[in-house]
């Protein structure tokens, strides 16, 4: 059997096991949990391709399990009648000393990395930031950025299209604008939860 | 490809390098089908159903919120708009995309209403639907990996897609289109805002008859 067949066997059974977790899980929150589960099961299928093109498939794959999570996540929780935010969900005293040198550090170096993978690092700082200091002004900023981090990154498409011999510059602007846009994206995860500012 | 028996003639093809998007008799009649129910989507007033008191002359009119009307609606033209994608796509990963696209607009048109035991089946087919996508995407990977490529127009004819790959497509698709049983067990279509529901049957319907002539084409 070829290597292909025989991690594809092997994922086949993590599947599998995947199903049956949910077949005889009857708690309806788990439930959610454990299709995320299944989720990843999918995402390895795709990676066993092992191609470049397995890699532009996984991105609208995963888009694609996240969004079907949050959609249920809030049907369960109108469901269930969870209407409460809570007031404050952890305090530990490192939320006090550590968030600016963190948060600092991770968007420099997300800086420094630039692009998609550094716009998810960038993203972790301000998340860890706005979750220890709270975040009820900073929406209108983050807005704000991402709306021109879009129009950079459409500039660089016509750069390319229309002179292609400016690509660095085109692809230092598309880095940039990619750069913000996931930032602003990351530093609205787990803040969204109806509260008077969104 | 339009030898095969289940296309009939070909109307039209577009080409978009090696991914054929093409109209034959077969997926020209399901486009027309999506088209129209979008349209009807569009134009159409919800119903407003009639409650009549037992044993008396009462009746009273259920009145349809403006904002759910307005969320209805617009789930259901992305529905039509996905359905119609589904239906023309010449890519199988594109129609996985567009079939699991479907599978959430049909969530958002059954949650819309806040009944606890319509949001129940609505939760339920959600993780139905959820699930469905790792056999839906999982058969899309297989075809693939096995073949080479993801185009229908190429793979036409050739046999060269295991079985294992169209198993799981429409084992996907079965989960992804499977709301119009939840409709039923949530009695949604008594619910205010009917016709808008009707684009959930119109979807997955589609849907099935476009598999099978992927399954029997590829």
């Amino acid at each position: 059997m070829s290597p292909y067949g025989t991690v594809l066997a092997v994922v086949l059974v993590a599947m599998a096991i995947a199903f049956v977790a949910l077949l005889r899980e009857r708690d309806d929150l788990h439930r959610l949990l454990l299709t995320d589960l299944a989720e990843i099961v999918a995402l390895a299928i795709i990676a066993l391709v092992a191609t470049d093109l397995a890699e532009a498939l996984i991105l609208p794959g995963l888009v694609v399990g996240i969004s079907e999570l949050m959609a249920l996540s809030e049907v369960y929780l109108v469901k269930e009648g969870l209407r409460s935010v809570p007031e404050r969900l952890m305090h530990i005293e490192v939320m006090d000393s550590a968030p600016a040198i963190l948060a600092v550090a991770l968007v420099i170096y997300g800086i420094v990395l630039s692009g998609f993978s550094g716009g998810a690092v960038a993203g972790c700082g301000l998340l860890f930031w706005f979750f220890c200091k709270g975040h009820d002004e900073a929406f209108e900023i983050i807005e704000t950025a991402s709306g021109y981090a879009w129009a950079l990154w459409i500039v660089a498409f016509f750069v390319f299209m229309i002179a292609p011999a400016y690509w660095l510059f085109a692809v230092m602007l598309a880095g940039g604008g990619i750069l913000l846009k996931v930032m602003a994206k990351m530093a609205l995860v787990g803040t969204m939860r109806g509260g008077r500012d969104v | 490809m339009f030898d095969l028996p289940i296309e009939g003639a070909q109307l039209m093809a577009v080409e978009f390098g090696d991914i054929v998007a093409y109209f034959s008799v077969y997926t020209g009649t399901l486009f027309a089908f999506a088209l129209l129910f979008t349209v009807l989507a569009i134009v159409s007033l919800p119903e407003r159903p009639m409650d009549i008191v037992f044993g008396g002359d009462a009746y009273y009119t259920k009145e349809i919120p403006l904002d759910l009307l307005r969320f209805q609606r617009f789930m259901a033209i992305a529905c039509g708009l996905a359905t119609l994608g589904a239906v023309v796509s010449g890519d199988i990963f594109n129609f996985t995309l567009f079939g699991s696209m479907i599978g959430i607009t049909n969530i958002g048109i059954v949650a819309a209403v806040r009944n606890r035991h319509v949001l129940e089946a609505a939760y339920q087919y959600g993780i139905v639907a959820m699930v469905a996508t790792v056999p839906l995407f999982g058969g899309a990977a297989i075809v693939l990996a096995s073949t080479g490529t993801l185009s229908i127009w190429a793979l036409a004819g050739a046999a060269a897609v295991p079985l294992l790959a169209k198993i799981f497509l429409i084992l996907g698709v079965m989960g992804e289109g499977m709301a119009p049983f939840y409709i039923g067990k949530a009695e949604i279509t008594r619910a205010p805002g009917a016709p808008y529901v009707l684009m959930i049957h119109v979807s997955s319907l589609l849907l099935f008859l476009r598999v099978v002539e992927i399954v029997l084409t590829v």
